[in-house]
């Protein structure tokens, strides 16, 4: 039993070791940035006007240079800021990611509830799950991408905000 | 010899690896390691087969049956309305989207368990009551409705009626039990769950295609359905009059039927082949050598005696006219087994078809009145269901009914 785990472990760590190799190479074959899983936050702080939520995708920067999300805008929206959550005071707490999110050349980052993320603030009306949602993403180092995603609920990801003094 | 199987263990294990962290394996393995590649293809195979979602039907009704089913029925909330069922309609759309390709869904709390297609698919159907509650009164077809009480019915409220189902079915037990989660999580702000009915079907390769399969009395189970991609199919099931919504739909009929193994073994195999009016061992009607002959209903033996007799369900379940036909895809239920050995077992028992007045109706009306079969089968659940048509790419479910 145990020489088959070891088996097992072993094929696994192999796989795993290829699969990053394989990250840094062109997806869909296009010098540029390619965005997937782009998707809306609904919790019950977006269902009501002057809420707040995130949006998360993943970004793979097939550039030959490094790209920086810096922020956005979306019409929803009276405030757009790239976040990232931090342990405070024993809690999880998110607040605005100084200088942006660094995309380097070949590397890709994942926004996700618990990490990383876009958030949308002074919202102009409630957001719905099942809802399309509109937003412009800043960068440094490329041009800025504007895209509809839908908007829909999660269980993970339940931090406070701490907005910075 | 050893060797060899050492090789076989290292390829499995990689196999279960690669879907895990959802990599081609089949690339990684040594070049010594070939000879397993046809192994690796065949223990994978189960997995990577995918069914359409796109198309002018909605997929998992003119189709092979899979291993494993669930059908899930939600109540939807008091405040759900039209457009609500719209923006439902939408997350579902893409999660289905997602699921029958072995993707995980957007803001997937295990994505690690969407290790293939393994032919998941996705039907979407909707309870005469919802018409009435979002005043869409106009938009269900006539006979789209609760069926009447029939004299066998010991129906139980917790395996009958909803408004809106979700029928998933897949080769893979822990594949369809995350697109079931995923989806169930997907709805709840639009509806609760009413019940969920578990079942399942023979492992792929175990019976020859087509959809039948034994039951747990023993028979043969399928027999007499109209053939894929036929005229005949489309005549019987595919809705094509109506409101826009459901033509290319359908509508389907599911019945909880439980099963008195207890009782129904103590008959011998002739007691058995009389009551169904097949042989247990082929299916072929009484008299008969062949699944596919031809019931003779007027067969009489050297006695006289009817070969086929008066009571056998095959007999009552007979169509008098060509229209009392429909399409029958039943999967089996086991849910445990009391002290006394009696097990909790039945069918999940499905008629698609255009109409249920003119199809399922007339036959069940001939059942309730007379089928020796009734004595060891009971309905216990009941509920009917309009099966929007297919989705095309781009389009969302049902959009031209909500």
């Amino acid at each position: 039993m145990i020489k088959k785990a070891l088996v097992a472990l072993s094929a696994l760590t192999l796989i795993s070791t290829t699969l990053t190799g394989c990250a840094s190479g062109s997806v869909d074959g296009h010098d540029e940035l390619h965005f997937s899983d782009g998707w809306v936050r609904v919790s019950e702080y977006s269902d009501h006007v002057d809420g707040m939520t995130g949006a998360f995708a993943t970004i793979e920067n097939h550039t030959d240079h490094d790209v920086t999300l810096v922020g956005g805008s979306a019409e929803i929206a009276n405030m757009v800021e790239v976040h990232e959550v931090i342990m405070m005071d024993g809690e999880m707490k998110m607040q605005a990611k100084e200088g942006g999110i660094l995309i380097k050349a070949g590397e890709s980052v994942t926004l996700e509830p618990g990490g990383l993320h876009v958030m949308l603030m002074g919202l102009k009306e409630a957001i719905l799950e099942g809802d399309e949602v509109t937003l412009t993403w800043d960068f440094d180092g490329y041009e800025d991408q504007t895209f509809t995603w839908p908007a829909k609920a999660s269980l993970s990801g339940d931090e406070k905000y701490e907005p910075k003094k | 010899m050893t060797k060899f199987t050492r090789r076989g263990f290292l390829a499995g294990a990689s196999a279960s690896a690669g879907a895990l962290v959802g990599a081609s394996a089949g690339v990684l393995i040594g070049g010594n390691q070939a000879a397993s590649a046809a192994e690796l293809a065949a223990q994978k195979a189960v997995l990577k087969r995918s069914e359409k979602f796109h198309g002018s039907h909605q997929n998992g009704v003119e189709l092979e049956l899979q291993t494993f089913t669930n059908f899930v029925s939600l109540d939807i909330h008091g405040g759900t309305d039209r457009s609500a069922m719209k923006r439902w309609m939408k997350i579902l759309t893409n999660d289905i989207e997602r699921l029958t390709v072995g993707e995980p869904i957007l803001a997937d709390a295990q994505p690690q368990l969407a290790l293939g297609p393994a032919r998941l698919t996705v039907t979407v159907g909707f309870g005469p009551e919802l018409f009435s509650k979002l005043g869409l009164d106009d938009q269900r077809p006539e006979s789209l409705q609760d069926l009447p009480a029939f004299k066998v019915d010991a129906l139980r409220e917790e395996f009958s009626g909803g408004d809106v189902l979700l029928h998933l079915s897949a080769d893979d037990p822990v594949v369809l039990s995350h697109a079931v989660r995923s989806l169930i999580s997907d709805s709840m702000a639009f509806a609760s769950v009413r019940w969920t009915q578990q079942g399942f079907s023979n492992a792929q390769g175990v019976v020859p295609s087509g959809v039948r399969q034994r039951n747990l009395m023993g028979q043969v189970d399928g027999t007499d359905n109209p053939q894929f991609g036929t005229q005949d199919f489309n005549n019987l099931v595919w809705i094509n009059e109506g409101p826009q919504w459901i033509r290319g739909g359908t509508i389907l009929v599911l019945r909880r039927i439980a099963m008195q193994l207890n009782t129904w073994d103590k008959l011998g195999r002739t007691d058995k082949e009389q009551v169904i009016g097949r042989h247990l061992d082929t299916g072929a009607p009484l008299g008969s050598k062949n699944e596919t002959d031809p019931l003779d209903l007027g067969a009489v033996d050297e006695r006289g005696l009817k070969v086929i007799p008066n009571f056998a369900h095959v007999r009552r379940a007979s169509p008098t006219n060509p229209k009392e036909r429909f399409f029958r895809r039943p999967f089996n239920y086991e849910v445990g087994t009391a002290a006394d050995g009696t097990p909790d077992v039945g069918l999940l028992w499905t008629a698609y078809q255009k109409n249920i007045n003119e199809q399922y109706l007339p036959v069940q009306k001939r059942l309730d009145e007379f089928d020796l079969l009734s004595k060891w089968t009971s309905p216990i659940g009941s509920s009917v269901w309009g099966i929007a048509h297919g989705v095309k790419k781009g389009n969302v479910l049902a959009e031209d009914l909500f």
